[in-house]
């Protein structure tokens, strides 16, 4: 039973999700526990970030006992549907701290964006698969990218678009697209940026990049997340001052089990922590890369490549806002952030990268994997 | 380059991203020395920072309140050495450099809160001058845990002359605590307490700013992250002429101790008035005496405690503004109320005329054997409505207001309680008038349903001739009296009175418009009228002559009103009050004078005379310049 059910899957990746989803749950318990209430007492926002881990990896689980390739067929109602869905957030959404991300249903609220990052990739890997690598088929998956990136722009959730492009690209290089027109494209695309910066990006969003370039000029604003952030990995030194009691820098920054976990897993845990979860991403996205390139078949191969970049992509932006190396973007880190749309989409692509290696060929590697694990 | 290729590029591409992040959260974790020494945990804290409060002024500029440095020896007992040896030298050197006693200082950084909390400063001596403070910070440099620091305090320069309309500047009163701190005050804050500086406190305030700072595990600020500037408190200038003012209170003091040498049977009596004066045009307040006043400062001035028990204590209670927290019978200065509404009425016209023989008598209306006497204060004769004004006439003005019946025979019509009342209140009374300053007083207008209610007594005719000669249960505080008499110079406008004349916020001065609350009831003709009778009264041979300034024709009216009780001969103790406004053609100010004891054209209205004057020969000054 148990061999069936994770048969030949990846054990690297099923272990990297196993060991980050219930740590999430631990430090978002340790984020949002106050030295006020009872230590011991776990708090409504872990209990539902527990309640979450268990459907995820049930769902990773179920997911990776199906063919993938099924999925080729049904791409394209997934994908308008996700638009359809796009579309409804703009009209009737749920306005949250200034974005229009949110659709409520019965009570939970959902929000589209992180599906649309299942359905395009999908979309995209399903549509180029079969084609050959020449310039055309690229600008049709270019406006396969267009559609979904210009509804969530408009929310506006930039991370999110910053992760579908991310998504997009790492499927096209996969795919085998001719760096030349990758390379005029992304050209266009660093020209327009100033404009659609100018037009398109929304005042807070346009406020979070001065204040990036520029902490002093709102320390108590829009600066503050940022310094306290920076304080709080100061606070944490080697090893850290602890999960629970101490007084925290980020105590006052609202998104500290969200967008500022890496913030607060550095306070927590020290050096020693934050370069453990590091590496254990590392690992993560290297084991889903070698899935892409062990896939069976092309559309395997994109799909993997896909999903993976858009865990990395997520990963990468998180960790950099919160080293202060990018503005911050308000995006949460993959199976360990508080958020449950978020979790439940990377456990999905988890689950499909499962499926698509339980598919592989086998290769020389694999096999002394496939030994030392049986 | 193979597809395979491409996607072992991206393995390595990753692995170097997360490769970079492992060594900026090094750089981060460790080696960024941007927010103090590595390794040593820091906090960063918000901390407020007040605005300087807002100056205020008289009209022409002239300071009435500024903020001034108080230097301080401070010491805070948990940055003082930690070894006992070490702490005793420190201290002898501090007892060398400022010659506190060593015991004074073990005591106050060892007693109360310091041992409880010691990060909390300790002020070992206050009021340092700026040579001697600075001459202190040079020697107490290496001393640590101790420094000299300067803080802002309200200085005062106008001594007795507005302590209650300025007010001061306190700790927050226990029943405001809630509302302070939900506006975002310290809990020790200093705020305006009473008139001008509670009033408008929150324009004097500003808009505080924070600062952003690191601090190390003691508190210590270490580095700076940033701040937002402190919007400093607007400048508030008052419509209040200082001169003026001065010149007002000491012309009463003179009104009220010659109103005192009267005063034969009362031991103790109280030596009190008030003066207002009001521009008509504008309902600006030049002046707003009350006496006996107080130091502003004895209510921040810790040394003088005797003097604030004394003020707390003192029987005639110079914490009250007597100009609108007192409310006082104002005797026949009301007339000019009567006679106007007499007039808009059809009761009377500038010709009726009445007999004055001294007094009249009146039937008990329960009783008809019972007479009741009704005096003048002398035998006057035939008076038109001028000569009523002009002499004052009491019997004139129980004509108008009770009419009269003479042998069972109605021989005059008179307004009756209820129409006298509601041109009372058209005119002002029974009301605050919207003084921008707290403890303002309403008074009382009665009437007969206010009689019933109130006294539980039914209403008589006596009761609407008092009323028409603004005695009795009539109360009002002079500032109302000022507000009406306005309006009789003015033409029937009823204004707010203003007290400050502009706000100053550094960018932009905002006047005070004007503000008119209601109008008389009564036609121009029959203002006219009224203001010719006070003309007349203010003319020699009047009652009103003592309050006439050389050199400028105005409109007055003095009041006598009894109060209290008699004396063996049956004679009442007097307030003195004279209302007036000048010039009389096209009026400027207007002028009410009160005096606790005393006559009104003996004591009030040479008061009025003097302020007059002074505000005529300013007024000239002003146009020579």
């Amino acid at each position: 039973m148990i061999d069936r059910a994770f048969g030949r899957s990846d054990r690297w990746l099923l272990a990297s999700v196993l060991v980050l989803a219930p740590f999430g749950v631990l430090m978002v318990q340790s984020a949002t526990g106050s030295s006020l209430a009872a230590a011991d007492a776990i708090t409504s926002q872990a209990l539902r970030q527990l309640a979450i881990v268990v459907v995820g990896i049930a769902a990773m689980l179920l997911i990776a006992r199906i063919d993938y390739r099924i999925l080729q067929r049904i791409a394209i109602p997934i994908y308008a549907s996700t638009l359809a869905l796009l579309a409804v957030v703009l009209l009737l959404g749920v306005a949250q701290f200034g974005a229009r991300r949110w659709i409520g249903i019965g009570g939970v609220t959902v929000q589209p964006s992180e599906l649309a990052k299942l359905a395009l990739i999908l979309t995209t890997a399903a549509y180029l698969a079969d084609r050959p690598a020449h310039t055309r088929p690229l600008f049709t998956a270019l406006m396969l990218l267009g559609a979904p990136l210009a509804m969530i722009v408009v929310q506006p959730d930039t991370g999110t678009a910053l992760v579908l492009s991310g998504a997009w690209l790492g499927i096209v290089i996969a795919w085998g697209a001719p760096w030349r027109v990758l390379g005029t494209m992304l050209a266009v695309a660093a020209a327009l940026t100033p404009l659609l910066f100018a037009v398109a990006v929304p005042g807070y969003q346009r406020e979070r990049i001065a204040v990036f370039l520029d902490p002093a000029r709102d320390p108590l604003g829009s600066g503050f997340d940022l310094r306290q952030a920076e304080a709080a990995l100061r606070g944490g030194g080697l090893t850290g001052r602890g999960l629970f009691g101490t007084d925290s820098p980020l105590t006052f920054v609202s998104a500290r089990s969200s967008d500022f976990m890496l913030a607060h897993i550095g306070e927590a845990l020290g050096l020693l922590g934050a370069t453990a979860l590091l590496a254990i991403f590392a690992l993560l996205i290297w084991r889903g890369l070698s899935t892409a390139r062990t896939a069976p078949d092309s559309f395997g191969r994109l799909l993997a490549a896909g999903l993976t970049v858009a865990i990395f992509t997520q990963a990468a932006i998180h960790i950099a806002a919160n080293l202060r190396a990018l503005p911050a973007t308000g995006i949460p880190l993959p199976f360990v952030s508080q958020g449950g749309s978020s979790l439940l989409v990377m456990c999905v692509a988890v689950g499909l990268l499962q499926s698509i290696a339980s598919h592989r060929t086998p290769d020389a590697r694999d096999r002394w994997n496939a030994r030392r694990w049986h | 380059m193979t597809r395979w290729g491409r996607l072992a590029l991206l393995q390595v591409v990753t692995l170097a991203v997360f490769a970079l992040f492992a060594v900026q959260l090094v750089r981060v974790q460790f080696s960024d020395e941007a927010l103090g020494p590595a390794g040593n945990p820091t906090a960063v804290r918000s901390i407020s920072v007040e605005a300087p409060r807002g100056l205020i002024f008289d009209r022409n500029g002239v300071p009435l309140a500024r903020n001034v440095p108080r230097f301080s020896i401070i010491a805070t007992p948990a940055r003082l050495p930690a070894e006992p040896d070490d702490r005793r030298a420190a201290l002898l050197a501090l007892e060398r450099e400022t010659g506190i006693a060593l015991r004074t200082i073990e005591d106050a950084v060892t007693a109360g809160l310091a041992s409880s909390d010691p990060f909390r400063a300790v002020t070992l001596r206050t009021g340092l001058s700026t040579e001697q403070a600075i001459a202190m910070r040079a020697a107490l440099a290496s001393l640590p845990g101790v420094t000299v620091e300067a803080q802002a305090v309200r200085e005062y320069s106008s001594g007795d002359l507005l302590p209650r309309i300025l007010g001061y500047m306190g700790a927050i009163g226990v029943e405001d605590v809630g509302s302070y701190l939900d506006a975002g005050y310290p809990l020790d804050a200093r705020v305006g307490r009473t008139g001008i500086e509670q009033q408008l406190e929150q324009e004097l305030r500003g808009q505080p700013g924070r600062r952003l700072v690191v601090t190390d595990p003691t508190g210590q600020e270490l580095r700076s992250l940033g701040e937002v500037a402190a919007q400093p408190g607007a400048d508030l200038t008052l419509s209040i002429d200082l001169a003026l003012q001065s010149l007002a209170m000491d012309a009463l003091a003179r009104g009220i101790a010659g109103g005192l040498t009267r005063v034969e049977d009362d031991p103790d009596p109280t030596a009190a008035g008030a003066v207002v004066v009001i521009d008509v045009r504008n309902g600006e307040l030049l002046a707003l005496v009350s006496l006996p006043s107080y130091d502003i400062d004895v209510f921040t001035d810790h040394s003088r405690g005797d003097e604030l028990r004394q003020v707390l204590t003192d029987p005639t209670r110079p914490l009250v503004q007597r100009s609108y927290m007192e409310v006082r019978p104002p005797g026949s200065t009301f007339k000019t109320v009567t006679g106007m509404a007499a007039l808009q009425e059809g009761v009377a016209t500038p010709d009726t005329r009445i007999i004055s023989r001294g007094s009249i008598s009146v039937q008990d209306e329960f009783n008809p054997d019972k007479q009741y006497i009704f005096r003048d204060w002398a035998v006057l004769g035939t008076l038109d409505f001028y000569g009523g004004i002009a002499m004052s006439s009491d019997i004139y003005y129980y004509y108008l207001s009770g009419g009269y019946v003479s042998n069972g025979e109605r021989v005059f019509e008179g307004l009756g309680p209820d129409r006298l009342a509601s041109y009372a209140r058209a005119a002002g009374f029974g009301e605050t008038t919207g003084l921008e300053l707290p403890g303002e007083l309403a008074g009382t207008v009665p009437d007969p349903a206010w009689k019933s209610e109130v006294i539980e007594q039914p209403w008589v005719l006596g009761d609407t001739y008092t009323f028409g000669i603004g005695q009795s249960y009539l109360a009002v505080t002079p500032l109302q009296m000022a507000v009406s008499t306005a309006a009789i110079a003015n033409g029937g406008d009823i204004l707010v009175p203003q007290i400050v004349r502009a706000v100053n916020d550094g960018d932009t001065t905002v006047p005070s418009t004007p503000e008119i609350v209601a109008r008389l009831p009564v036609d121009d003709e029959h203002i006219a009228v009224m203001r010719e009778a006070m003309r007349q009264a203010a003319a020699s041979g009047g009652t009103a002559a003592s309050g006439q300034p050389a050199g400028t024709t105005i409109g007055g009216k003095t009041g006598t009103a009894e109060f209290g009780k008699s004396n063996v001969d049956g004679e009442f103790p007097t307030h003195g009050w004279f209302i007036g406004f000048a010039p009389y053609d096209e009026p400027e100010i207007a002028v009410v004078v009160f005096i606790h004891h005393g006559v009104g054209s003996t004591h009030a209205a040479p008061v009025a005379h003097e302020i007059f004057e002074a505000y005529a020969s300013e007024t000239a000054t002003v146009a020579e310049r």
